[in-house]
Formats: C-alpha cells, sequence, structure tokens
C-alpha cells in the first residue's frame, strides 16, 4: 500500500512538474508571494518565453 | 543474496540472448510479438544494469559529492534539484517525439526483424550513449548547449557550422512532420474536423488559464482532454453529415496551406493563447497514449503478420527507395540514435539534475524507453496484414490510383489484398479510402486501432481508437511545428540581428512578421514539393529528415569523443567513436546516394534527369509542373549537399583537435566548473 501511495504521489508530481504548477509553487516561495491572476501571469510570460526559445524534439 | 543477484542478472541477460536469437534465426509462419518485448526488455535491463553503470562509474565517474548547476545556480526557474524519476519523466516527454513512432512503421517495408534489431542494439550502443554523455558533459558546464559546448571543446568553426546545420534541420523536420499530418488528414473530413476543433479548444483553454483559473494547468488540461475526446466523437457526425463533411473534406494542398498559416500565426501571437496550452495538452496526451500502447501490446500480445525479411531489402520498395544498408538506418532515426536528443541533453535537464548519479537513469534510461517506444510503433506498424500495410503506404504513383490496379500490384508481390477487405477497414474506421495514405501516421493509427479495439470496445470502437490515434499523431506534432517555427524565428532572428539591429528585437512586429514569414516559407516550400510529389514526398523528404538527424547526432558524438579523449586519453574512446564511425559511414553513404545513384527513385539528380529528358514531349501545361518538379530535386540535391559539407567541416575539424590532443601539440583544457561539494540533503529532492 505505502508503494503504491509513493508511486501515486511520484505521478503527481511529474504531472504538476509537467504542468508549470510544481515551478509555480516554486516562484511564488521564492519571492514570498501570494498566488494571483496577475503573478500567474508574470510567471507564465517568463516562463513560457524561454520554454518556447528552445527546439523541440522530432 | 550476493549469489542470488548474479544468478538473476545471468538469466536476464541469457533471456535476451535467447529472444534476440530467435527473433532473429525464426522463419516460421508468423512470430508473437511477445517475443520482441522480452528480447528488448532483456536486453534494456542488461545494458542498463552493466554498460550504463560501467560508463557511469568507471567514464563519466559521476560523483554524488559534487553540486550540480541545479544546486549551485538555484533559482527556482531553469537550475532547480528536481527528484530523478521526476527528471526522467520530464526528460522523456521532451526527447519522445513523433520520429520514433512514424520512422519503424516505414522501415517495417525491409520486414520487422532488420528495424527490431536497429532499435533495440542502436539504442543501447548508440542513442543511450550519446544521450548519457551529452548530458553528462552539459551538467559538468553548468547545462551549456550542444553548440557552445562544440565551440569550447572542438572550436569556433566547429561552433558556427553546428548552428547552421540545427537551423537547416529545423527546416527539413517541420516540413516532413507536416507532410505526416497532411497525409493522414488528406480527404478525412472525421480527421480533419477533429485537428481543427483542437484550435479553438487551445484558444479556449489559453483564455481559462490566462484569465478564469490562472495556474490550474491540470484541471485546464482535463478539460481540454474532454473537449478533444467529445470532437473526436463529434467528428463522425460531421464525417456522415451531407452539408458538413464537404467542408472538412481537403485535398493535399489546401491541408499544406492550412498548416502553413497555422504555423505563421503560432509563431507570430503570444505564446500562452495558443503554444503553450497545445503544448501542455500535447505532452500528457503524448506520455497517456505511449503508456496505454506499452500496456496494450502486452495485453493483447499480437501476431506479426509482415515476414522478418520482405523483398524490399533489395531496395525496390514502394514506400521509399533504397537497400537496406543504409537506408533501414536511416529510416528509423530517432527511434535508435537521435541527433535531437543531444539539444534537449543540453538544454533544459542538466539544469534540474539534483546528483551525479541521476544522469544514468535519466539520460541513459530515458533513451531506453524511447527505443522501446519505436519497438511498440513497429510492432503496430507489423501486426497488420501485409497487404493493408502496403496499400496504405504505397503512393499512388507506385501502385496506381485505381483501387482495382493497387491490390493486383501488390498482390503480385506477395501480399494479397482485396477491394473488398480494404473498404470494409475503411469502413470500419469510419475513412472513405484508406488506399496510398501514405507517411506512416495512417498506417500506424490502424495497428495502434487494432490493439486498443482488443482491449476494449471491440470491432465497435475501432473507428473512434483510430481516429484517436489520427489525433494524438497530429497533435503532437502540430505542437512542433508551432514551436519549431518559433524557435526558426528565433534563430534567424538572432543571425539577421546581426546584420540589421532592429531585426533581432523579439518584441518588434515588423521583424517578428518577417523572420516568422521567412522560416514558414521554408519548410511551407518543402512542404508543397512533398503534396506535389507524384511519389508522395515521404521518398524524398523522410531520407533526406533522417541524414540530417543522424548528422546532428554525429555533431553530438563528435564532441563526446573529443570531452573523453581530453579527460581518459584514448582509453574510452571507441565508447563513441564507434557509433560515431558507424553513422558517419551510414549517413555519407545514405547522403551520397540521395545525391549520385543513377536509379532516379533513388538519386536526386538522376530524378531531375529523368525529368528533364522527358520534358519536350510534354503539353505545357504539364511542363510547367515537371519543371519545378526538376528544380525541386536539384533543391534537395543542394541541401543534402549543403549538410553532408558542414558535418564534414565538423568532422575535419574534430580529427583536427583530436590529432593535437593525441601528439600534445594542442592544450588539454577541459571547460568543466571547478569541483564544489554537495550540500544537498536526500530530504530536499
Amino acid at each position: 500500500m505505502k508503494r503504491w501511495r509513493r508511486f501515486g504521489k511520484l505521478v503527481v508530481g511529474l504531472l504538476r512538474e509537467l504542468a508549470d504548477e510544481n515551478a509555480y509553487a516554486r516562484h511564488l516561495k521564492a519571492h514570498g508571494r501570494e498566488p494571483s491572476g496577475e503573478e500567474w501571469r508574470r510567471f507564465s510570460d517568463q516562463r513560457l518565453r524561454r520554454k518556447f526559445a528552445r527546439a523541440r524534439c522530432c | 543474496m550476493k549469489v542470488l543477484r548474479h544468478i538473476f542478472w545471468l538469466a536476464v541477460a541469457v533471456g535476451a540472448a535467447v529472444c534476440l536469437g530467435g527473433v532473429a534465426l525464426y522463419r516460421g509462419e508468423h512470430i508473437n510479438s511477445i517475443w520482441l518485448v522480452v528480447a528488448a526488455a532483456c536486453t534494456y535491463a542488461t545494458a542498463y544494469r552493466f554498460y550504463g553503470k560501467w560508463l557511469a562509474t568507471r567514464v563519466a565517474v559521476l560523483d554524488d559529492r559534487r553540486a550540480t548547476p541545479a544546486e549551485r545556480l538555484r533559482n527556482g526557474h531553469d537550475y532547480e534539484p528536481t527528484n530523478q524519476w521526476i527528471l526522467f519523466g520530464h526528460h522523456f516527454a521532451a526527447i519522445a517525439g513523433p520520429g520514433p513512432l512514424v520512422g519503424p512503421v516505414l522501415a517495417a517495408q525491409f520486414g520487422y526483424l532488420p528495424g527490431t534489431l536497429w532499435i533495440v542494439i542502436g539504442a543501447v550502443l548508440g542513442g543511450a550513449v550519446q544521450d548519457f554523455i551529452v548530458l553528462f558533459a552539459s551538467m559538468r558546464r553548468d547545462g551549456k548547449s550542444l553548440g557552445r559546448m562544440a565551440r569550447e571543446e572542438i572550436g569556433r568553426l566547429s561552433g558556427a557550422a553546428a548552428l547552421v546545420t540545427v537551423l537547416l534541420i529545423m527546416v527539413i523536420m517541420l516540413a516532413v512532420m507536416a507532410l505526416v499530418v497532411v497525409n493522414a488528414l488528406r480527404g478525412s473530413p472525421w480527421g480533419t474536423f477533429t485537428i481543427a476543433a483542437t484550435m479553438p479548444i487551445a484558444i479556449f483553454m489559453g483564455l481559462y488559464l490566462r484569465y478564469w483559473r490562472p495556474g490550474k494547468v491540470l484541471e485546464c488540461s482535463a478539460i481540454g482532454f474532454l473537449l478533444v475526446v467529445a470532437a473526436i466523437l463529434a467528428g463522425r457526425a460531421v464525417a456522415g453529415s451531407a452539408t458538413l463533411a464537404p467542408w472538412f473534406t481537403l485535398g493535399g494542398m489546401a491541408l499544406a496551406l492550412g498548416i502553413v498559416v497555422y504555423g505563421f500565426f503560432a509563431s507570430a501571437l503570444p505564446v500562452w493563447l495558443l503554444l503553450a496550452p497545445r503544448d501542455y495538452l500535447s505532452t500528457f496526451v503524448k506520455l497517456g497514449v505511449v503508456t496505454m500502447l506499452g500496456v496494450g501490446v502486452v495485453l493483447v500480445r499480437p501476431e506479426l503478420q509482415l515476414p522478418a525479411l520482405s523483398r524490399f531489402t533489395d531496395g525496390t520498395g514502394p514506400i521509399f527507395a533504397g537497400k537496406i544498408f543504409p537506408f533501414c538506418f536511416i529510416t528509423i532515426a530517432c527511434g535508435a540514435v537521435s541527433g535531437f536528443h543531444s539539444l534537449i541533453a543540453s538544454g533544459t535537464t542538466p539544469k534540474m539534475i539534483a546528483k551525479e548519479s541521476h544522469a544514468r537513469p535519466v539520460g541513459y534510461g530515458s533513451m531506453l524507453m524511447e527505443s522501446f517506444v519505436a519497438l511498440m510503433a513497429m510492432i503496430a506498424a507489423s501486426a497488420l496484414q501485409p497487404g493493408v500495410y502496403f496499400a496504405v503506404n504505397s503512393p499512388a504513383g507506385v501502385v496506381g490510383t485505381a483501387p482495382e490496379a493497387a491490390v493486383a500490384t501488390i498482390s503480385g508481390w506477395g501480399f494479397p489484398v482485396s477491394v473488398a477487405d480494404m473498404t470494409a477497414l475503411a469502413r470500419d474506421v469510419g475513412e472513405r479510402s484508406l488506399f496510398s495514405r501514405t507517411g506512416g501516421a495512417p498506417s500506424l493509427a490502424l495497428g495502434m486501432a487494432h490493439i486498443f479495439a482488443r482491449t476494449g470496445g471491440g470491432r465497435a470502437l475501432l473507428g473512434f481508437w483510430y481516429h484517436f490515434a489520427i489525433m494524438f499523431e497530429a497533435l503532437f506534432i502540430l505542437t512542433i511545428i508551432d514551436a519549431g517555427t518559433r524557435v526558426g524565428r528565433f534563430l534567424l532572428q538572432d543571425m539577421l540581428g546581426a546584420v540589421w539591429k532592429p531585426l533581432g528585437r523579439t518584441s518588434w512586429m515588423p521583424g517578428v512578421i518577417l523572420t516568422s514569414g521567412l522560416i514558414v516559407s521554408a519548410w511551407g516550400y518543402f512542404l508543397v514539393q512533398g503534396v506535389r510529389d507524384p511519389l508522395g514526398g515521404i521518398n524524398s523528404l523522410w531520407p533526406l529528415f533522417g541524414i540530417a538527424n543522424q548528422l546532428l547526432a554525429a555533431i553530438a558524438l563528435c564532441l563526446a569523443t573529443t570531452i573523453l579523449l581530453k579527460t581518459h586519453g584514448p582509453k574510452y574512446v571507441w565508447i563513441t567513436s564507434l557509433p560515431l564511425v558507424w553513422l558517419v559511414t551510414v549517413t555519407f553513404t545514405a547522403g551520397g546516394q540521395k545525391l549520385f545513384s543513377r536509379v532516379p527513385a533513388i538519386g536526386f539528380w538522376a530524378q531531375a534527369d529523368k525529368l528533364s529528358a522527358g520534358l519536350r514531349s510534354l503539353p505545357v501545361a504539364d511542363a510547367a509542373v515537371t519543371r519545378t518538379l526538376i528544380f525541386n530535386a536539384r533543391l534537395d540535391a543542394v541541401l543534402c549537399g549543403v549538410l553532408l559539407a558542414l558535418v564534414a567541416v565538423i568532422l575535419l575539424d574534430s580529427l583536427r583537435a583530436w590529432t593535437g590532443i593525441l601528439r600534445r601539440t594542442r592544450p588539454i583544457t577541459l571547460s568543466e566548473t571547478p569541483f564544489t561539494a554537495s550540500r544537498l540533503g536526500a530530504g530536499e529532492i
């Protein structure tokens, strides 16, 4: 049971990482800010600019 | 306990040898796909446990006491120590593209055996080694890119050549991927409607994330996925409607123009509106479908219907011309060795590695996983009846446009198929016709649909699963096209900015429009050329893409060899130089044949000469079309020549560097960052 729980946590962790939700949480923590629409837009603009400047794999 | 472990690994190694030997030597009626799965799984496990570990401990000498860039430069954005399994998934999601799905399907024209062996052996000894060494090198250099490392470790010339090569490769890649989508959607109202529906769905998701529920990406992606499934279901009704179906029944040229226009807007519009939501959705769908396919293959264990070796190993194949050597290896591309992986392994991933030892599962392990995906694609294609496989994948220019002519030609090759079989199959999957649906995507979708339908829903759901698979492939590819166009635009703006500064500013609208237009026109030209090609376009563009991708891998292996030579002397150079020699031999042979072969189906010049010879006897309208085809064949030849020349420059530059290192006439300087002790505790990752 414990193993399954750990596996589940890992899957959720991966999905949150792929969804940039973990990165957003880190961003809020690093800057000591509360989640808000404006904060998300500021964070995602920065992140997406970097993300979409990199080549994609075929 | 130790003895038991030895016995276990011995059993796995013997299992790998027995299954691989069995697959290679068996020539009976049909073989079950589980043999391929077990052979691959045992080979990967043995390679990861022994070769991968040896590379990590003896060659790279990974040291967990050393702080990684993620720890030293931690900024919460790019540099962030990440759990190794989460990073494994992240890296795998980044390297898994449509290449390992489409390449094996096309290479199956030689039979399932050559492709399978290359997918497994090539990944273990070439692809995974390249990915691991480049990841390790970048990790020891603060996450520097491939181009920058090439400039610092080999020389300035190699750095510049690598940059131009990447831009050219991107143009070819975007064109060939777009062609795969065009061929999958041509004359398919159901498929076209589903893909068209993903555009407003993506825009809705973009607005949802931006204004209504900021930051809720998983929630938004789940809603997006449900809407896409609803679009697939609605697609059946659209295809059956006398009013709506004609709107979504498009020819190749209309689809190509649609994708070009889409690429332009996706490159110029704000990222959050279209690109980002599509990208999130595509990543989740990709991981989900790949997992479903893996589970489906293991549950269904389909029998392989294609022969181990087909008659087309002699180079007369209808899907693409050329002998098994070198074209099987060029066609498989990303499933065994992919140059593009080196861009990812020197991009985001090295900045997220928490401990050096994680480079083995992330770099070496992810490539093995990608190879497994390629094997699944090979199984899905090989499980189709050979007659069906060739009827779907052979261009009309080879088998004829009339169904009767096509089945007669294909049956004449020894792969019986009837018009009734093809009509029934098309009806089952909700398509009007499945003849000459070249490009690999439709036949892969057929194979996947059969596997999914056997695990749930049966024949009644075949149409849904077929279009689900088409949606998955197209969504996946369009994400690469839009993101790739944008990256190409940035590269071009970088170069043009040196000529006139405003052109380099990514926020200056005229510059954005001009460079987006230039990039879109470049790949759009090759796409239109592929659509017009009477042989279906894949025959000329896929090998060009395969050559380009493997040449990029050769550049990465040149860099890896230089680093190994500087670190250990000649002792371990064989690890990267043997795959390098193989890739150079394969790509230069293939490139040479594409340039100089006198067989018109293979050689670009020969094709141009053949068309020129018949030009005078043609009516004026046909002559104009033929002149364009002649120009295109010559353009392909020039492009192929330029790519080979660029890589020859890097090879010669590397040889010069290696000779200097061995003769000690060149200072052996490694640009690794100095050792800093790690303070990262296990609880922090």
